[in-house]
């Protein structure tokens, strides 16, 4: 399943986002897949997105071996309660998850409500996208690299 | 056994919201020699995830603590140790690394390593979906030998079952620890591990001081890079021979 998303599609996946924010009284929500990459995030609530990635894709796939010990096929949704803020985790289809953070003035009933629709909807639009995913423009994906020497060493910044 | 989430720094590499360009790319969990980055137009940003792989206490969190402490801060974000109350990693350890590896384009490396007990098979599982390179950092110590000869056969079970293979993903070994006194010689750690016909990168270590930790880091990299590009200018070509004809 390769991906290209085009600039309608990345509109209509941020109103999605914006739409599942405003309904659920949510602070923020990352899209991400289940090796950890960030596709997406909308709103105000992940500060380090690649972290809550890596740890939400991490949880989750955890959670997906729980549902098979107690012989469900999966967890649909994972929900973690903190005293202030916590996070709701759901599935978007079998590789892409879209993780919810809010504050507990939000009632983490409506979480669970709006992010099953928004999930579905964003599975439909993965699947359009993956479905005329064919027209990236061939300079787009032209990747040079800049130059054989070492990219990383001790305190060396990034290259100019 | 307790756990924790530990953040050993609030460094953070900033991270551009998706969507503001034209188009976002991405790969997925396709086998074989379809690489697992993923790729951003919309604000030129490639992510690729590196794997450190071995037996338990063989060094492979010591290497991401080693990179942490040493790389420029503007490099690297926060270090994640996902960790037992004894120091042992109990689910991963996660560091991003940036770097302008690739011209137009913001690199973006994924940093993970595994749980190197035995016992945490299905989480080694979990964190080696979508790699697209890896470390296998070997306990150069003789006591430790079947260990990572049984880690090396659990990583290419490991992969097999996600349909990858060693012989697709680049991956580097790094012999760690030589500066203990009862330490195998590195024909014999090559003879155990590295072994697979064409024989693949690997580098002396002694992570906790530094020693070969940038050296396998850059080569790892180097080699994730040179198939990313490879990869798409492939199928670019693909594209091309289609519209000739």
């Amino acid at each position: 399943m390769a991906l290209a998303l085009r600039e309608k599609d990345v509109a209509r996946m941020r109103r999605i986002l914006l739409e599942l924010l405003d309904r659920s009284e949510s602070d923020g929500c990352v899209v991400c897949d289940s090796g950890g990459y960030v596709l997406v995030q909308e709103g105000r609530g992940a500060s380090d997105p690649l972290l809550l990635s890596a740890l939400g894709a991490g949880v989750f796939a955890a959670s997906r071996e729980l549902a098979r010990v107690l012989g469900e096929d999966e967890f649909s949704a994972v929900f973690h309660q903190g005293e202030r803020r916590s996070i709701f985790i759901r599935a978007v289809n079998a590789e892409v998850l879209l993780v919810i953070i809010f504050s507990n003035t939000a009632n983490v009933g409506l979480v669970r409500l709006y992010a099953g629709p928004a999930a579905g909807q964003m599975r439909g639009l993965l699947e359009e996208i993956a479905a005329s995913g064919e027209d990236v423009e061939h300079a787009e994906r032209a990747f040079v690299l800049t130059e054989n020497g070492d990219l990383f060493g001790a305190g060396a910044p990034p290259h100019p | 056994m307790s756990g924790s989430v530990s953040a050993i720094s609030e460094q953070r590499v900033g991270l551009r919201t998706v969507g503001r360009g034209s188009k976002v790319g991405g790969s997925s969990p396709a086998a074989g020699t379809e690489d697992m980055s993923f790729v951003n137009f919309a604000n030129r940003e490639v992510q690729l995830k590196i794997v450190y792989y071995g037996p338990g206490l063989g060094g492979k969190t010591a290497n991401l603590q080693y990179i942490h402490g040493a790389i420029s801060p503007d490099a690297r974000g926060t270090l994640t140790s996902v960790a037992t109350s004894k120091d042992r990693t109990l689910f991963f350890d996660f560091m991003p690394l940036v770097a302008n590896a690739i011209e137009g384009f913001t690199t973006r490396f994924q940093v993970y390593t595994v749980p190197g007990q035995v016992m945490y098979n299905t989480t080694r599982r979990l964190v080696l979906r979508g790699a697209d390179g890896l470390v296998f950092v070997a306990d150069s110590q003789w006591n430790r030998m079947a260990d990572n000869v049984e880690s090396f056969a659990n990583l290419e079970e490991n992969l097999r079952l996600q349909g990858e293979s060693l012989d697709t993903i680049p991956y580097v070994l790094q012999y760690n620890k030589r500066d203990l006194p009862n330490i195998a010689p590195i024909n014999y750690l090559d003879f155990l591990l590295n072994n697979r016909g064409v024989r693949r990168p690997s580098f002396s270590a002694v992570a906790v001081e530094g020693q070969g930790v940038f050296e396998t880091l850059n080569m790892i990299a180097r080699l994730v890079l040179n198939r990313f590009v490879k990869t798409h200018a492939r199928r670019e070509a693909k594209e091309s021979d289609l519209v000739l004809v």
